[in-house]
């Protein structure tokens, strides 16, 4: 798990160009989006397609998107129960 | 505002048929033109299209071209100006000026070739046809009358954009009649940029909807002619309608979403009807933008009730019949408000079953018999590019 | 510009990121002079100027509108202009090939969409808007080599009309190097003898207002097909210090120009273009520079095609530029006194 946590950082600061960033300026439980890190409805699209990509996962709701990226943890979660590859 | 702008000729070309003819019957009949994919060479056959029932070389037939480099914006758009040019009788001795708006220009040919340009010279003819500029050049050169050319690209507003340009060249002097509207065809590049932005509907496309959940693409072409009266008058034409006012504002919002309280659209519609001389009570019937997303609906519909309070005109979003042609949405949607304006009838909101929360309740089936003197028309653009327009029935003293 | 009351506009502050030194006029005393056949701008700090936060995902282009039309607008005083209005040849090329390169050799799935969405030509232009919340008429200009031109024009136009006071008309035009290669193999760039391609971005502050400005507008025409170019064309009354011409070295260019010469008033010819490359937007560089010279009363020796010496107390410059041939722009722009 804690492996998976820290490739999603890596994977989030590279679809994101979050350029500055290092995984260590993401905490696990904070919002990454509005007050957290500031993410927005684009940054949502990229997570999606980025989920895609790299875990096989395809999230059809764009909707969707806001509970499955409230944090890293959240993602991971998911990744875990969904991932196909 | 100083003279009046009239409309002497109008032409469309759209999923709905070439011609305002058979635009007219199939908004009449309310048959959708949006329907399974058929000519755009893509992998996604799963999204319903509202595409122009011919090909490139049908079209190139209809207009008399034979083999020189070509797009499919530009065909469509001579197809759709053969029209307008011909009901108005315009020659070059009238000097006109031509305002077209697109985005995708040639990317039909670019999404096609582009690995091509960059490895061998095969298909450098099409190079010099990608940008916006070059496919406006080509259905200028086509008819070889103007005087003045250039291009507006605002994505899905381009072609209102085209017509507030145009009239305001006019108004200021610097040409008495022009021709304005914009062109747009399906391209794979645009089809998957709104399907990577989840804006697409994997059925028919529902506007204003409580079930709304995207849009379809369509495309088409439609130019209008737009001349002082006095100048229509000279030539002895036609006047099919007024143009009696626009507005453009900037959403500032975000670069692909409209803002909550659409104060973009608001300040449009406002302006448009400050320059008209208007009430919002005196506007019959609004030709929405409503595209068919969860977000411009919802946005459009709290500008609306902004503009309008408890006097909502007859609404409706003719984009369930055309699908969604982006930059020639502005002129397609304007030469529909002249149809209707002339037919006496308000096209009805294909696809329209229940209610969305807190929305506008649009005009479900047509409604004939409907005199209206007035009609504003939407378009809304990516980046909030927003415009409205509003086409009047002519009168002498009006 | 016809029968409207002749509203005098003048050009308030303008500012440039090019080849030559970014939002700078050091080219006016030290220019640079390149022989390569094709020069990226120099960027200035973007970090002085956006949020790393805002910024990231924008391409260089759009950095560069921003900054420029920052700088313009508080250099000006003037943050809340009245229209935004940009000419774009290619719109954001760099995105646009992305994404398209991403699509023909990935295939239709899992596309990015921030490359989509900055793929627009009307980017720049709603970029600007949203980043200083300014709500006003916003609009884009995409045709060839006269788009900056005609986002000038429509500016022009409605401050005529006395519907508006001021805008913030730009210019912005990048080439990436593909995108190089592309338009060498059409002959638009890349040519034997040609100056270079280059890239730009341009910011003016136009305003009615005639209090402390670079210098005036006086006329501005523009003309599709030379057949069309008349009499009543070219306001040429009153002398002419200057006329400013887009030569650049490649053949059917230049000719374009010499093609009309006749109809022009004599004056010494100027260039710009071997100081600030070959772009769609290079008319609005051309701009940019006849208003600092016109400000500065000065047109330095390295801009005469003769080799003349620089000319001092410069009143009035004729601005030509022409699009393939086909499409003529002509601007008169006077000192403002």
């Amino acid at each position: 798990m804690e492996e998976l946590v820290l490739n999603l950082k890596k994977q989030i600061i590279e679809a994101l160009n979050l350029a500055d960033m290092t995984p260590e300026d993401i905490e696990d439980d904070a919002p990454l989006f509005g007050e957290g890190l500031g993410l927005d409805s684009i940054d949502a699209l990229e997570l999606i397609v980025m989920m895609e990509r790299e875990y096989g996962i395809r999230i059809k709701d764009p909707s969707a998107g806001k509970e499955i990226f409230k944090s890293v943890n959240t993602m991971a979660e998911f990744v875990k129960a969904n991932r196909t590859k | 505002m100083g003279e009046k702008i009239v409309i002497t000729g109008a032409g469309i070309v759209s999923a709905l048929g070439v011609g305002k003819g058979e635009t007219a019957e199939t908004l009449l009949a309310q048959r959708t033109g949006v329907g399974a994919l058929q000519y755009l060479r893509t992998s996604h056959k799963e999204f319903p299209v509202g595409e122009v029932k011919l090909s490139d070389e049908e079209m190139k037939e209809m207009c008399g071209i034979a083999g020189e480099p070509t797009t499919r914006t530009s065909l469509m758009g001579i197809l759709a100006m053969k029209e307008a040019l011909e009901e108005s009788g315009l020659t070059a001795e009238s000097r006109p000026v031509l305002v077209s708006g697109t985005t995708v220009g040639g990317m039909d040919k670019s999404e096609r070739y582009y690995l091509d340009y960059l490895e061998n010279d095969s298909k450098n003819a099409y190079i010099r046809t990608h940008d916006c500029g070059a496919t406006t050049e080509l259905i200028a050169d086509h008819f070889g009358i103007f005087t003045m050319v250039t291009s507006i690209s605002t994505a899905c507003s381009s072609a209102a954009n085209a017509i507030e340009l145009g009239a305001n060249l006019i108004r200021s002097g610097q040409t008495e009649v022009a021709v304005v509207g914009g062109s747009e065809c399906i391209t794979k590049f645009h089809l998957n940029g709104f399907n990577s932005l989840m804006i697409l509907d994997r059925e028919q496309c529902r506007p204003f909807d409580g079930t709304r959940a995207g849009l379809n693409l369509g495309e088409g072409a439609s130019y209008l002619v737009i001349e002082t009266e006095s100048s229509a008058k000279r030539r002895g034409v036609k006047i099919i309608g007024q143009l009696s006012g626009y507005g453009n504002a900037c959403d500032a919002f975000h670069q692909t979403a409209s803002s909550e309280d659409g104060e973009g659209a608001y300040l449009a519609m406002s302006k448009a009807l400050r320059m008209a001389g208007l009430r919002p009570e005196d506007i019959d019937y609004v030709n929405a933008h409503g595209t068919g997303t969860p977000n411009n609906d919802a946005s459009e519909s709290e500008a609306l009730k902004r503009v309008f309070g408890g006097r909502m005109p007859m609404v409706s979003s003719t984009k369930g019949l055309t699908g969604h042609t982006t930059s020639a949405s502005g002129s397609i949607e304007a030469t529909i408000c002249l149809i209707a304006l002339q037919g006496h009838f308000v096209p009805g909101n294909y696809g329209w079953k229940t209610p969305m929360e807190s929305g506008i309740t649009p005009v479900g089936e047509n409604r004939t018999g409907q005199a209206m003197r007035h009609i504003m028309c939407n378009s809304f653009g990516f980046g909030g590019n927003d415009s409205s327009l509003i086409i009047s029935e002519y009168g002498e003293r009006g | 510009m016809g029968n409207v009351d002749r509203r005098r506009i003048y050009i308030k502050r303008a500012t440039h990121i090019s080849i030559q030194s970014p939002m700078s006029e050091s080219w006016m005393r030290e220019p640079r002079l390149t022989r390569e056949s094709y020069v990226r701008s120099e960027d200035p700090q973007f970090r002085e100027w956006l949020n790393p936060m805002e910024s990231r995902r924008l391409s260089n282009i759009l950095k560069r509108a921003l900054v420029t039309a920052i700088k313009v607008k508080r250099d000006s005083g003037i943050e809340q202009p009245e229209a935004v209005i940009t000419g774009t040849g290619l719109g954001c090329i760099e995105n646009t090939e992305l994404f398209l390169n991403q699509l023909c050799r990935e295939g239709e799935e899992l596309l990015k969409p921030t490359y989509f969405m900055q793929s627009t030509h009307n980017t720049v232009s709603s970029l600007i808007g949203i980043n200083g919340k300014i709500h006003g008429y916003n609009s884009t200009y995409s045709h060839k080599g006269v788009s900056f031109d005609s986002a000038l024009m429509d500016a022009i136009v409605q401050m005529r009309l006395g519907d508006i006071n001021n805008a913030l008309v730009t210019g912005n035009d990048e080439i990436t190097p593909t995108y190089f290669s592309i338009l060498k193999r059409s002959g638009y760039v890349g040519q034997e003898g040609q100056v270079p391609a280059g890239e730009a971005s341009v910011a003016m502050m136009l305003t009615t207002d005639a209090e402390d400005t670079l210098c005036e507008i006086e006329d501005f025409k523009m003309v599709y097909r030379k057949e069309n170019i008349g009499e009543d064309t070219l306001n040429t009354a009153g002398p002419v210090d200057a006329i400013l011409m887009g030569l650049s070295g490649e053949r059917s260019n230049d000719e374009a120009y010499r093609d009309i010469e006749g109809k022009l008033p004599k004056a010494p010819i100027l260039r710009y273009k071997h100081l600030f490359g070959e772009s769609y937007t290079a008319s609005g560089l051309g701009v940019y520079a006849a208003a600092q010279m016109l400000k500065e009363g000065t047109v330095p020796a390295v801009m005469r095609v003769d080799g003349g010496e620089p000319i001092e107390g410069v009143r009035r410059i004729f601005v030509v530029n022409h699009s393939d041939g086909r499409e003529y722009t002509f601007l008169t722009m006077r000192r403002a006194e």
